[in-house]
């Protein structure tokens, strides 16, 4: 198989480029992730990260022939050849298809992604009904590969200051959480132009996102909930 | 402060869109409706009352409404904040001299007609 | 370390990058947007023209009659549709209906189709 990718090394070169490889894949080479590893081997300077090979880390997002996703859960069969890979777009490139996920990071941390609750809590542990755990579902699976910010517009515009549809999704995540007790507070906190009210329902997170959720939704109950607020 | 930033303004764009849709589903129940449109029909209908009231509403909201996608695509695009402030006033001041020249439109056209 | 996080390239070439329908329809509701506004005080001018006489009346219909106006018009035409339909579908998307993925690729391509085939047909009609 043919592949061409995105190369840069910040100590040798001023600008990136793309370089050509072929490859012959071998009988258990099923996904993406597996020709990497297969390229590693001939070329050990070519640099991406990857860990659980199996879509639980996160850390092996890339753009892969135009739209972003992860190669550990890419299928090599019916990718068209040569596979183009580049690092997500919009973000900084530190080497190779490896970004610097420093400010993504920062907007998930903004959000305070964790559960706030100032009551005293029981002596066991806080419950939740079945149709309250429900809620969380197709929200909690996120594991944060950013695909979804990194295939934004609206995030390549402003990543300083749009929270972009991951962080989004995760504070929707504790906006429905019946356990937390802080929901007017991370709505007053999203409730700005840039945070949350840049996301233009292009749904293109929601396109590429490789654990199947859904960004754009998130986002839509959160406007609907800020819209239920103030009325 | 808190006005025209983030809900307002994207609730506002809502309202005005749904103004302006509400406005062209009438207007185009009216005109496509009933006897062919020429100069007769049409100035009698934009210049009774409900006409010339319906028309100004409608410049007025297809202002508003433009001016905040303008501004959306500003905050987007533009990241000098002078340059994106002088645009923003520029531009509105621009749609907001077009709806009062809308009004002054009506106003004259209305006194000739009654 | 600054100096070279600084200096870091970014990939973001928008033709290297392929885009779903759904951001084809929105980056059209935004150049229909921009257009409209442009055309605004021309609007506002015809408004004007409309309702002056009979005569002035008649001459807004004939602009039609040169080609390359014909044309222009047919672009706001297209404008205005798009922009309409786009609109219409956002407002349903906003309280939930059609939200989903699929719907929402399939509403996105109706709204482009529709849009094209209705300029179409207005510089069909106004060309021949
Ligand atoms: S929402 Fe999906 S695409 Fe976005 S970070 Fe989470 S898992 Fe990745
Ligand atoms: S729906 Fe919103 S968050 Fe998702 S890609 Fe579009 S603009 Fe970004
Ligand atoms: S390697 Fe962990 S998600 Fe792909």
């Amino acid at each position: 198989m043919r592949l061409s990718i995105y190369r840069f090394n910040p100590e040798t070169d001023l600008k990136p480029r793309m370089q050509d490889y072929e490859l012959a894949p071998e009988a258990g080479d099923k996904k993406l992730l597996d020709a990497l590893m297969r390229l590693k081997t001939i070329d050990d300077s070519l640099s991406f990260r990857r860990s659980c090979r199996e879509g639980v880390c996160g850390s092996d997002a890339m753009n892969i022939n135009g739209r972003n996703g992860l190669a550990c859960l890419t299928p090599l069969i019916g990718l068209k050849e040569p596979v183009v890979l580049r690092p997500l777009p919009g973000f900084p490139v530190i080497r190779d298809l490896i970004v610097d996920m420093t400010q993504f990071f920062a907007h998930y941390h903004s959000i305070k992604p964790y559960l706030i609750n100032d009551t005293v809590p029981p002596e066991r542990e806080r419950l939740q009904s079945p149709a309250e755990r429900e809620k969380l579902n197709g929200l909690y699976e996120c594991i944060l590969c950013a695909c979804c910010s990194s295939f934004c517009p609206s995030f390549w515009w402003n990543p300083d200051k749009f929270i972009g549809p991951a962080g989004l999704l995760q504070a929707y995540r504790f906006i429905s959480d019946s356990r937390d007790t802080a929901t007017a507070e991370r709505l007053a906190y999203l409730d700005d132009v840039y945070r949350l009210f840049r996301c233009r329902t292009i749904m293109n997170c929601t396109e590429v996102c490789p654990k199947g959720l859904s960004p754009s939704h998130a986002i839509e109950r959160i406007r609907q909930a800020l819209v239920r607020e103030s009325s | 402060m808190r006005l025209f930033l983030g809900q307002r303004a994207w609730v506002l764009q809502r309202v005005t869109a749904l103004v302006l849709l509400f406005l062209l589903a009438l207007g185009a129940a009216t005109l496509l409706t009933g006897p062919p449109l020429g100069y007769e029909r049409w100035h009698a209908l934009a210049t009774s009352t409900h006409g010339a009231v319906l028309i100004v509403v409608f410049f007025a909201a297809l202002g508003l409404h433009g001016w905040i996608g303008i501004r959306d695509i500003a905050l987007d695009y533009i990241h000098a904040p002078m340059l994106r402030l002088a645009l923003l006033a520029v531009v509105g001041v621009i749609l907001f001299a077009i709806v009062i020249r809308v009004v002054l439109t009506m106003a004259v056209h209305f006194a000739r007609g009654a | 370390m600054r100096a070279r996080v600084e200096a870091a390239p970014k990939f973001l070439n928008l033709l290297q990058i392929r885009f779903p329908i759904g951001a084809i329809a929105s980056i059209g509701h935004r150049i229909s947007g921009v257009l409209l506004v442009l055309s605004l005080p021309l609007l506002a001018l015809a408004l004007d023209r409309s309702l002056r006489s009979e005569a002035e009346f008649a001459a807004l219909r004939d602009l039609v009659s040169a080609p390359w106006r014909a044309m222009l018009l047919a672009l706001l035409v297209w404008a205005a549709t798009h922009h309409l339909l786009a609109g219409i579908r956002h407002l349903l998307m906003d309280v939930g209906l059609g939200s989903g993925l699929s719907r929402a690729r399939t509403s996105a391509w109706a709204v482009i189709v529709a849009a094209a085939i209705v300029a179409l047909i207005a510089a069909a009609r106004w060309l021949s």
